[in-house]
């Protein structure tokens, strides 16, 4: 099976030559703009670089034919299959994640026809540890799709993000894909709460993994990134639909529970200038949805466990999923797809284990839930 | 084979049997079908009947031998011309608190269920209603009857309201179980107490199998995908291929003619529904009386209790549709052995000597030959770990609950 | 209590009554009521209505106005009481977590010091008349106020604990590395107020800790917990504290 498709990281290195035989196309000025705001990038991340590469994509229709079709006008529609917060252990701790990861690698697989390519949309592993993150890798690698990465808090925070790029490559990025633009944000990073407490790594991660910590600080993309954001997409058109992944919500849903952005108004107003806007997230763990202004904002499914709704702030437009049963490992759980329509919106599939699959149309959010509402739940959270 | 003729074990059975759900009772018996001593002494002259069928040799009694615990002990069921199909009779026995009959649950009363297999052609083979009712009604015993029990000529409607009133007698509780969950400590032996605990524990039985007073029937009434459908290597194909349909926006009839076609049973309830959720999913069957109503699963594949708690406790046969629920168990022999004697418990005292036989007989199969077991993955030493990606999965807890006191003796039922 | 135009004082009336000291009128802060005193916050009342009479506190805010009553009349001693007993009434609603107490006089102070209370005590409510006074003199009733800080302390001791509990999995015994939290932050979905009920997982009737254990067997894949065991109890506890006012509704689904 390993032999008929590529791993992920080798499907990285083939995109990192690519980029690099698209750099050496820019003229010498570009060149060094380029370089000089990647190490204004790394550094404001903190990074010691000890990576001679640092990839910091800069989608440019003029600069690499190779990216794929991309009409000037209009797109041409494609789907996209996403298996998002597996939480992974190591294999000999706990194996009830692995066979959920596993099963959607399954489900992803028997699609036919195949997605474009598989979204990973975040905390692959629990506890951000070498181990769990080759664990997750080492699974993904089965996809016969092509694979794009997007890191979690719970990937980031044992170190701050150093074997996850090293896995995968830089946290941001962006890519056209058959004429839309998408960006995949680290949308998780937090101000600093550790070094006052004098924590460890360990403690640190531990704390960042307890979804109710008061501690921790809340996720904001942060004003390097939104830099970068900003510049990334003065090159894209107004009407070039975007197609944004981001782990955190880029809104703010419940604060405490980091179900939150801290800076979603500043990062919303950046996105809403272009004209079709879809943000689709992780870290929710359940069916969600959102419409604010002309961004469509989509919640992915975790494979290993769901969250229960937030005692506040659920969006008005969020159609509830049944209560979920600890009998049944899968219940709540599950993957799904996106398609990208022909009128640049964006549908959803949630296919939630044990349960039938949930259509979620782009038209219902735009419409502001007037038309094809999903199916009201039994047993709503209360 | 011959029809098999009525004897003790057909007669009515009382409703005054230790364990009897009262008030299940009344709210199973549908208001248009009230019992009657007429309709159910027609209905058990209808059951035994061979002329029911297109060339008199199959009874109702053939599949549901009232001495074989009302089944035939086959793995499926043999109809006319000796044709066998794909289920497993299921027992008449408290077969009037089902929620839905069949394995498939296609049917919602007794009356609609007795309906189908004598129209079936790999059953009873008549070829419609018309023809049945026209051969009751040159039957003198039967006009009598009919006019005795509804006050009219045969009808086909008739016909099953009757057989349904004869099965509402064919309830079977009344067990060592019912009697120590009455009060009799001393009931159930120490080995049957320790498989209760086992079965409300590290077993998970309880939340598919549920029991309680007052639904005293080891079953949830629901439907679920436990992997035996997955034996079949072309389940998962054909699943494939009826979900692609779906999705495709195919409607009930073409998926029909695609299980007509390819022989898509194995897809179970839904082949009823048609909803994702039930691709490979039957009924959870009852537990009372299993060592008269031998083999088990849908398809009668398991021949002893030993086969069907491997195949649990190994986490069932892994297929993309598998429940959720269905994880491995890490039961060691000695607890197999021990839920095993919990379900000889669950016996109608009638059906005891010959349940106990089967049991012994099971038990000493159960000592060499374990088809089903797989004890490495049972333990959760065998997972899907690797490139592979074939098996089940770990995660067995340490083992059996610290709370080992028996739930019964909490009380709270 | 002090008077704009229009507002008869009322404190001198009480004082002469011999109801109430000004000296006694402490809120269970130690900051001592001299400086409580010196330091009122600014009056924001409205002024009354044509001949009215509004009797304010010395909060500045809570007032109340005083129907029948003409500027320069002397109220009776029952209206004052319940004017009096009007105001704290509504103080007390708007400061549910602040301790009013009546301070120890000559006799044993009366069960009226808990806050749960706010119509009980030297200072009747609306509807008593003069003549109702609280119980002095009960001994299993004379707290202090330091007693209520100590039940406070040991409580959110005992429900910290539980919340450890709750989010470590070492502590639950988990073999996987699961704990309560994973699915349940903040308690959240545990719905303890729905206890009795038919719990589908055990089909039976089941409490909060019975579920509970079912969830330490199954989802967390550690030992269960005897009911009596401290880990148990304080698990309990966190997640019934995290429902606090939420109404008891048993069988509910």
């Amino acid at each position: 099976m390993a032999a008929r498709h590529k791993s992920v990281e080798t499907r990285f290195y083939e995109d990192r030559d690519r980029v690099l035989r698209a750099l050496r196309n820019c003229d010498r000025r570009t060149f060094l703009k380029l370089s000089a705001a990647t190490m204004g990038a790394v550094m404001a991340k903190g990074l010691v670089p000890p990576h001679t590469f640092q990839l910091i994509e800069v989608a440019n229709a003029a600069v690499d034919k190779n990216w794929g079709t991309h009409g000037a006008q209009g797109s041409a529609p494609f789907r996209f299959a996403y298996i998002s917060d597996a939480h992974l252990y190591e294999r000999t701790l706990n194996q009830r994640f692995i066979r959920a990861i596993v099963k959607a690698v399954d489900d992803v697989n028997a699609l036919d026809p195949q997605p474009d390519f598989v979204l990973y949309g975040g905390d692959l592993a629990q506890l951000g540890s070498p181990g769990q993150l080759e664990t997750g890798r080492q699974i993904l690698g089965n996809l016969k799709a092509p694979v794009k990465m997007m890191v979690g808090e719970h990937d980031w925070f044992l170190d701050l993000g150093e074997k996850w790029q090293e896995l995968f490559g830089p946290p941001t990025y962006s890519f056209d894909w058959k004429g839309v633009h998408v960006v995949v944000l680290q949308s998780v990073y937090e101000k600093d709460f550790w070094t006052a407490r004098k924590m460890t790594p360990a403690e640190r991660m531990q704390t960042v993994a307890g979804l109710d910590n008061a501690v921790q600080s809340r996720f904001e993309v942060g004003d390097a990134q939104r830099e970068w954001l900003k510049n990334d997409l003065a090159k894209v058109s107004k009407s070039t639909p975007l197609l944004i992944f981001s782990h955190s919500p880029l809104y703010k849903y419940y604060r405490p529970w980091n179900f939150w952005t801290e800076d979603a108004e500043q990062v919303q107003a950046i996105l809403k200038q272009h004209e079709k806007v879809t943000v689709i997230h992780g870290h929710t763990h359940q069916m969600l949805f959102n419409q604010i202004g002309n961004i469509s904002f989509y919640g992915m499914l975790s494979t290993a466990w769901p969250w229960p709704y937030a005692p506040e702030g659920l969006p008005k437009l969020t159609v509830q999923m049944n209560r979920a049963d600890p009998f049944d490992q899968f219940d709540g759980c599950g993957d799904g797809e996106f398609t990208a329509r022909t009128d640049q919106l964006v549908d959803t599939v949630y296919n939630l284990w044990d349960r039938n699959p949930v259509t979620v149309r782009a038209d219902y959010l735009v419409s502001g839930g007037k038309v094809d509402r999903p199916p009201a739940p039994q047993f709503a959270s209360y | 084979m011959p029809a098999p003729k009525p004897d003790a074990l057909a007669e009515p059975k009382s409703v005054d049997q230790v364990g009897f759900p009262e008030q299940l009772y009344k709210w199973s018996i549908p208001p248009d079908n009230p019992q009657s001593a007429a309709k159910v002494a027609l209905g058990k002259e209808l059951f035994f009947d061979p002329r029911l069928s297109v060339d008199n040799t199959v009874a109702c009694a053939n599949c549901h031998d009232p001495d074989k615990g009302f089944t035939d002990q086959l793995p499926t069921a043999m109809g006319v011309h000796a044709k066998f199909g794909h289920r497993n009779a299921p027992t008449v026995l408290n077969s009037m608190f089902n929620i839905e009959q069949f394995w498939d649950g296609r049917a919602p009363t007794l009356e609609d269920q007795a309906e189908q297999p004598i129209l079936n052609p790999i059953e009873m083979g008549m070829p419609d209603e018309q023809t049945v009712v026209a051969k009751l009604s040159k039957i003198p015993e039967y006009q009598k009857g009919f006019q005795e029990a509804f006050g009219s000529a045969p009808t086909y409607r008739n016909l099953v309201e009757a057989l349904a009133a004869y099965e509402r007698t064919q309830n079977a509780f009344d067990s060592p179980f019912d009697r120590f969950m009455a009060g009799d400590a001393n009931a159930l032996t120490a080995q049957q107490k320790r498989g209760w605990a086992i079965f409300n524990g590290q077993g998970r039985c309880m939340s598919c199998h549920g029991w309680n007073p007052t639904r005293p029937l080891f079953t949830d009434d629901r439907f679920h995908n436990i992997g035996v459908s997955a034996h079949s290597a072309q389940f998962v194909p054909h699943a494939r291929q009826a979900l692609a349909l779906l999705a495709k926006g195919g409607g009930s009839q073409q998926i029909d003619r695609l299980a007509i076609a390819t022989d898509l049973s194995e897809l179970g309830r839904f082949l009823v529904t048609k909803q994702p959720h039930d691709i490979g999913a039957f009924r959870t069957m009852g537990l009372r009386n299993l060592y008269v109503t031998e083999p088990y699963f849908h398809d009668g594949s398991q021949a002893t209790i030993w086969d069907t708690l491997d195949h649990y406790n190994k986490g069932g046969v892994q297929n993309p549709y598998l429940d959720g629920g269905i994880v491995p168990l890490g039961l060691s022999e000695e607890q197999e052995d021990d839920l095993a004697a919990f379900l000889l418990s669950l016996t109608n005292q009638r059906y005891m000597a010959e349940a106990e036989k089967e049991y012994r007989n099971q038990f000493r199969i159960s000592r060499t030959t374990r088809p089903q077991r797989d004890t490495a993955a049972a333990m959760g030493l065998k997972g899907r770990n690797g490139p592979g990606f074939s098996g089940p999965f770990g995660d067995i807890g340490p083992g059996q609950s610290a709370m080992i006191e028996n739930p019964a003796s909490l009380g709270g039922y | 209590m002090r008077r704009k135009s229009g507002i008869v004082t009322v404190t001198a009336a009480l004082v002469a009554i011999g109801l109430v000291t000004l000296r006694y009128l402490a809120a269970a802060d130690p900051t001592g009521v001299a400086q409580a005193q010196s330091s009122l916050p600014a009056h924001s009342v409205p002024s009354a209505s044509r001949g009215a009479v509004v009797v304010e506190l010395c909060d500045g805010v809570t007032h109340t106005e005083v129907k029948g009553l003409k500027p320069g009349q002397q109220m009776t001693r029952a209206q004052a009481l319940a004017v009096t007993g009007q105001l704290m009434a509504e103080w007390r609603r708007k400061h549910p977590d602040r301790h009013w107490v009546l301070a120890q006089n000559d006799q044993a102070s009366p069960s009226a010091s808990s806050p749960e209370n706010p119509a009980r005590g030297n200072i009747a409510g609306p509807g008593e008349t003069a003549n109702t006074k609280s119980q002095q003199g009960d001994t299993y009733a004379s707290f202090h106020e330091r007693d209520f800080k100590v039940w406070q302390a040991q409580t959110d001791a005992f429900v910290n604990y539980g919340n450890q509990v709750f989010h470590s999995a070492k502590l639950l015994g988990s073999t996987i590395g699961v704990s309560c939290d994973m699915c349940h932050p903040n308690a959240a979905n545990t719905h303890p107020e729905t206890y009795p009920k038919y719990q589908e997982q055990l089909q039976r009737v089941a409490l909060l800790r019975d579920m509970i254990d079912w969830c330490i067997e199954n989802p967390i894949k550690g030992k269960t917990l005897d009911p009596n065991d401290p880990k148990m109890r304080a698990l309990e506890a966190y997640i019934l504290a995290q429902r606090k006012g939420v109404a008891l509704d048993y069988g509910k689904h």
